[in-house]
This record gives structure tokens, sequence and C-alpha cells, in this order.
């Protein structure tokens, strides 16, 4: 299920001053680009900022994305990570208290790799119809069991399961070469 | 958080399906939910459909381009910012033409509206990320120009972090002019400063 027009070609075609392309950039990209935003600046209205500045960015050097170098989605978030941090850089603080101890979270590497990896999930789930969306967040994410899913939604057991179901294989097919 | 056993019915999957269904199951764990988007950036940004781009005289074709490139970006820009949504004001505003302006990395959009009875021209200029002024006396000014030169004012303004939006008014005869620049003024200056935008 993969879609129609690829990245590369809607970032081709934005770069020739074709606002649809890039008004579908947007919608397919505008929440992996909030969500790399909000993980790697933790405040909404930094993240706001930086996704106005990441689509800025994208509608400004689309002509320098050379599809023989590969496809859309890892140039899209090199300009995204370039934008947030950028973004990070403009507001960050010299602390007052050096720490004795370095940081027990993910390290930069670490950090890299999930970002990537929720940058991808993320705009996959966007492929996905509402229905088969909803059950995923509902199953993976809110904390209910499946027989709470189908309760909630009012719809039988055996729905829930076809549709979860439904939803991993259409997303095992767009993640593709991730699944490796 | 269910695990793939209670969320997946493997009935009938063969060992590679199941493989490939659980490496999406952890990955989906891994990147955890995606974010709900802010209403400011729920709707793709839109370009102005019933304006036209100024055309001063002299002004070369390259920067036409790059003038142009711009006013997308800006309006990207705005209404990233939940200007247009959360305002409405480019629809209420009756834009007769539309003057993109650019400098680094700011941008500036010009709406004129057309003339008024009294022979006015009302303006719009939305302006994003020019430096904010930590001087509470210091200001923005807006130019037309000639050949390069600053020669009638058309406003002061002073400029928040995002993007910020004037009205303006100006009774010119713009056939007299050649362009327009924003100016950085200092307190108490009364020539025009450095130039930040231009046409």
């Amino acid at each position: 299920m993969r879609p129609v027009t690829t990245d590369g070609e809607l970032i081709q075609r934005a770069a020739t001053g074709d606002h649809s392309a890039f008004e579908d950039l947007y919608h397919r990209y505008a929440r992996p680009v909030f969500g790399l935003a909000l993980r790697r600046l933790g405040d909404r209205g930094r993240a706001e900022d930086a996704v106005q500045e990441t689509f800025a960015s994208i509608w400004r050097s689309a002509a320098s994305y050379r599809p023989e170098r590969g496809p859309g989605a890892p140039w899209l978030y090199a300009v995204a990570r370039n934008a947030i941090v950028d973004r990070a850089r403009s507001r960050t603080e010299v602390p007052s208290d050096i720490p004795d101890e370095a940081a027990s979270g993910p390290g930069p590497s670490d950090r890299v790799e999930q970002g990537w990896v929720a940058w991808r999930v993320h705009r996959a789930l966007e492929e996905l119809p509402e229905r088969e969306r909803e059950v995923l967040a509902l199953a993976y994410w809110s904390g209910l069991s499946q027989s709470e899913v189908a309760e909630f939604l009012s719809i039988p057991l055996g729905t829930v399961k076809t549709r979860t179901r439904a939803a991993l294989a259409k997303l095992s097919d767009l993640l593709g070469d991730d699944l490796q | 958080m269910n695990n793939f056993d209670d969320l997946i019915d493997r009935e009938g999957l063969s060992p590679d399906q199941e493989a490939r269904l659980r490496r999406v199951h952890d990955l989906l764990v891994q990147a955890g939910p995606p974010p709900d988007l802010p209403p400011a950036l729920e709707r793709p940004p839109t370009a102005p459909a019933d304006a036209e781009v100024v055309q001063f005289p002299h002004l070369p074709r390259r920067r036409l381009a790059i003038a142009a490139v711009a006013a997308i970006a800006l309006v990207v820009l705005a209404f990233g910012g939940g200007y247009l949504v959360g305002h409405g004001k480019p629809t209420s505003f009756a834009t007769k033409r539309v003057v993109p302006m650019h400098g680094g990395n700011a941008l500036a959009l010009l709406r004129v509206a057309p003339r008024d009875s009294a022979g006015n021209w009302p303006m719009q200029l939305e302006v994003n990320n020019l430096p904010t002024q930590h001087d509470p006396r210091a200001y923005y000014e807006l130019w037309l120009t000639r050949d390069g030169k600053p020669l009638a004012l058309c406003g002061s303004f002073r400029v928040n972090a995002r993007t910020t939006t004037v009205r303006l008014s100006v009774p010119y005869n713009f056939k007299s002019f050649t362009g327009w620049v924003v100016t950085r003024q200092a307190a108490n200056e009364h020539e025009p400063g450095p130039v930040v935008l231009t046409t």
C-alpha cells in the first residue's frame, strides 16, 4: 500500500512551485515533524515554531533534493532535524551548575535512532485508514484492553482484532526496509 | 500496554508473517504515540489566491523569483503560527496587491488594499523572523524607495518573536517609486537606518 506519489516526487514538484505538492507533503509530515520537534525541544510552543521553520525550509530548499541520492523521507528528516537543532540552539542557556555525573538518559546516537524510528512510524500511520489508526492508538497507547477497545468503539472484539492485524500488516508494507 | 500475543490473532500466519508483525509491533512500542497537532498546525498552508504580486519597475527577474518564494514561505510561517486560523484577518483585509519582502532569515508580506475614497492606500504588513529589539525605544520603519534609496516613510512598528501584523495607510502614488524596504531604527534616530528587508 505505497503512496501513489512518492515523497521524492512531491519534493521535486514543490521545487517547481507546485503548491498542491507542498500541501501533500505537509499533510504527510506535519505530525512526524511536530513529534520530532516535541521530543527534541520538550515544549509545544517551540515545537510549533520548529514545524513552521521546517516547512519554510522545505519550500526554500526543495530544489536541492537529488532523487538519485535517495528517497525523500531521509531528506525531509534531515531538513526537519536541522530546523529543530537550530531552534534548540537559539534558546540554549548555559547551566549555572555543571552536574557531577553524566545524564542517565539515551545518548545522542540513541536519540537519533529513536527519532528516526518515530518519524517513520508516525509517517506510516498517516497512510492507514482512520478506523485502523484509531484501533491501533487505543490498543497501544490508551491503556485499554482489546475488550475495552471493542466496548469503547461499540464494535465486536473480533473486529478489533481483525483491524489491528490488518493495520500491522499495512504498516509492515509501508515500513519496508525499516523492518530489516 | 498490550503485548503482541494479546493484540494479534496469529491464526493462519506463517512464521515469516508473524515475525514481520512482531517487528512492526516493536517499532510501534518504540515510537510511542504520535502527538496531537495543535490547531494552528492542522491545516496546510495556502497562498492567497485573489492577490497579485506587485512587480515594481526595475526589479530584476531573479529577485522576483526570490521574492515569490519569500511570499510563499511567509504564508507558511504565518499559517503555521496560527495567524490565519486564529484570526482570519487576511480574508477580512481586501487585498488588491501583495508585495513580498525578504532579508536574511526574515520575511514579510505587504498587502495593499484598494485606494479609499480619501485617496489613501490601506496596507497590512506581516513580518516574520525580524529580531525583537531589546531597547523599548527602538523600532522598524517601512519606506518606499526609488533606486534603492528610502524616500517616503510609510510607518513605524515593533515586532515580537513570531509573526507580527500591523496596519498602515499611505497617500503616495506608488508609480513614483521602485520598491520598498524595512529599516532598523535606533532610539532617537530620524534618518533611515540599516535596511533589513527589501523587495
